[in-house]
């Protein structure tokens, strides 16, 4: 009962973990079509702006609450410079944002080097939960995912930007036709998505060693999700589930390698017999 | 292809087979290891610049080619003799097998296309290495040592600069004209087609599934091949030639070179090779850092890629050519 209780907290806690990274990936997806090869290094600039904030002699939550801002204002920056120029070529998005990626990931090897960083966490505590202990942290985290997932469904149906937005999603250039200033609304979600990953870099961060090549471990498994789901809020949220969940159980009652191994395989499986993903109803490739 | 293309070709060609008289023994070694990886350039290019499927995972192949020929010569498959002959078709079957088997499953029925053909080929990239790594009978995370050189009954193992180096360029110059040959008949024309417009070119009657399953198995091919010459050089298979940072860099090569013309693909990653040679020394972790702003400069105002840029406007100078 302990096992399978603990197994269930595992696999949801890396399911929303999942959910906390591809939020901002599917944002600036569904509205800007761009693919964001870029979003596990934003993610990684979250967690070592938490870094450099504690070395400075901040807290935790002071870099909690840095985090998105420092990285949104780079999502900011990037989309201005960069993104902008290859909205209409759908391919070289991938390729300009992956060598965004690359040029990110080297930039922190040069300021911080290749090795690995830990970060104090709070609440370093167990809670009694159902008759088990589980860090507290963890509840934490989840909590955050789920706060982030509200936050983004408030957003986009309850605020004018939002609706904005949503207008953009369905059809852009009758969306700009009624005046809606599409290029103010793409930046905005840049901006916001690279945000969500910022925050998710610095949430992750006690959890894991914070090095250069942390982002591409959560990118992977985040596309995978978006892909095998269908996009959109809810398909994201049974993508990682799925992912997250078959991961988490695998890897605890077999090992870490083959549960990716078996997670990657049955996503593509999915992936192929389902192009549009499992909840993917519209065409859109 | 084009008469203006050709001679180009034959240019770069001939440049190449001089250039051991400037050069010394130890930088032939290298050149030739470098053209290795120019060939993998060109087995992406000719998927992804000539039939527009971009392949993140292509290091699968030129992997996977690596392994096999490793296995063979190392004499490590039973009832095999250890032979480079034996040794560079298993390299070439092998990878085009395996490419023809996930090409059925990906590209037949719904199919999957542009990007969640990427994504999928990126995820195979990475669970091949991760097989690799904890895979015994491969060497697991340490590879397999000692690999033995070419081998191809003439002059004997192949070691010194001179004849590694022509041995070399003479596969990257056959693998060239083959594929430039494949590229001018109609089955090349239907690829371009199928690049182009996807569902125009079903819509004109052509098969799009057979075709990239064609283009897929025949570049993984070509990319076997380049791995088995590199580890024959090299010396050292190890599962970071599977995976996803190789993938990445042929990546790179190919779209900085030119990914619709084969000859720039290749010239694409000797040269970022031969610069990060220089370059890398002297600038350190800087390297890295300025090809990948290159690389996202070149994709924004040069999607034709830099060298391919340059080869097109000399194709124009040439006599005969459109101004």
């Amino acid at each position: 009962m302990d096992l399978i209780l603990t197994l269930g907290l595992d696999a949801l806690n890396f399911a929303l973990a999942i959910v906390l990274v591809a939020m901002g990936l599917v944002i600036i997806f569904g509205l800007m079509n761009v693919i964001n090869m870029a979003h596990g290094e934003l993610f990684l600039l979250g967690a070592y702006t938490l870094v450099v904030v504690q070395q400075a002699g901040g807290g935790f939550w002071l870099g909690l609450i840095l985090a998105p801002i420092v990285v949104g204002l780079v999502g900011l920056v990037l989309e201005e410079l960069i993104i902008r120029h290859v909205y209409r070529r759908f391919l070289d998005t991938i390729l300009a944002t992956w060598g965004i990626s690359i040029a990110i990931k080297q930039a922190v090897i040069l300021g911080f080097g290749p090795a690995s960083y830990t970060v104090d966490a709070p609440l370093q505590f167990g809670v009694d939960f159902l008759g088990t202990t589980y860090p507290a942290y963890r509840l934490f985290i989840m909590g955050v995912a789920v706060l982030v997932i509200l936050l983004t469904l408030f957003v986009f149906f309850r605020t004018r930007f939002g609706l904005a937005a949503r207008g953009v999603i369905a059809n852009r250039s009758m969306a700009a036709c009624l005046g809606i200033n599409t290029r103010r609304l793409d930046r905005a979600t840049f901006a916001f998505g690279a945000a969500l990953a910022g925050l998710a870099g610095a949430v992750m961060a006690p959890q894991m060693s914070v090095d250069p090549q942390m982002g591409l471990g959560f990118l992977i498994p985040a596309f995978l999700a978006i892909l095998t789901g269908g996009g959109g809020l809810t398909g994201t949220l049974l993508g990682a589930s799925l992912v997250g969940g078959i991961d988490s159980t695998f890897a605890k009652l077999w090992s870490p390698v083959l549960a990716q191994v078996v997670v990657f395989a049955m996503a593509i499986v999915v992936i192929r017999l389902f192009p549009n993903g499992l909840l993917g109803g519209r065409g859109r490739r | 292809m084009k008469r203006n293309a050709l001679v180009l070709a034959a240019i770069v060609w001939i440049g190449f087979a001089l250039l051991p008289l400037v050069v010394d023994d130890w930088q032939l070694l290298q050149l030739a290891q470098f053209m290795t990886y120019g060939v993998f350039a060109m087995s992406l290019a000719l998927i992804w610049g000539q039939a527009g499927l971009l392949c993140f995972g292509q290091a699968i192949f030129f992997g996977g080619g690596a392994y096999a020929m490793s296995l063979v010569t190392m004499g490590l498959i039973p009832g095999l003799p250890a032979s480079s002959w034996l040794g560079l078709i298993a390299a070439m079957v092998l990878p085009a097998l395996f490419a023809n088997l996930l090409g059925r499953f990906l590209f037949y029925g719904r199919g999957l296309r542009g990007a969640h053909f990427g994504i999928v080929t990126l995820a195979i990239a990475v669970i091949a290495e991760r097989l690799a790594i904890n895979w015994e009978f491969i060497g697991g995370f340490n590879g397999l040592m000692g690999v033995p050189p070419l081998n191809l009954g003439i002059g004997g193992d192949l070691i010194d600069g001179l004849p590694v180096y022509y041995a070399i360029l003479a596969v990257a110059v056959i693998v060239f004209a083959l594929l430039a040959a494949m590229l001018s008949t109609p089955f090349g024309l239907a690829l371009n087609a199928l690049r182009n417009h996807e569902d125009r070119a079903a819509f004109l009657g052509y098969d799009n599934a057979r075709l990239k399953l064609a283009i897929f198995t025949i570049a993984a091919a070509v990319a076997g091949l380049s791995g088995a010459l590199f580890v024959a050089q090299f010396a050292f298979a190890s599962p970071t030639l599977l995976g996803f940072g190789l993938s990445t860099e042929v990546l790179i090569w190919t779209a900085l070179g030119g990914k619709s013309l084969l000859i720039a693909a290749f010239l694409g990653a000797v040269v970022v090779r031969v610069a990060e040679n220089f370059l890398s020394e002297i600038l350190g972790p800087l390297w890295l850092l300025g090809l990948g702003a290159l690389f996202v400069l070149c994709v924004i105002f040069f999607p034709r890629g830099l060298i391919a840029e340059l080869l097109l406007r000399l194709e124009r100078l040439l006599p005969g050519g459109r101004r």
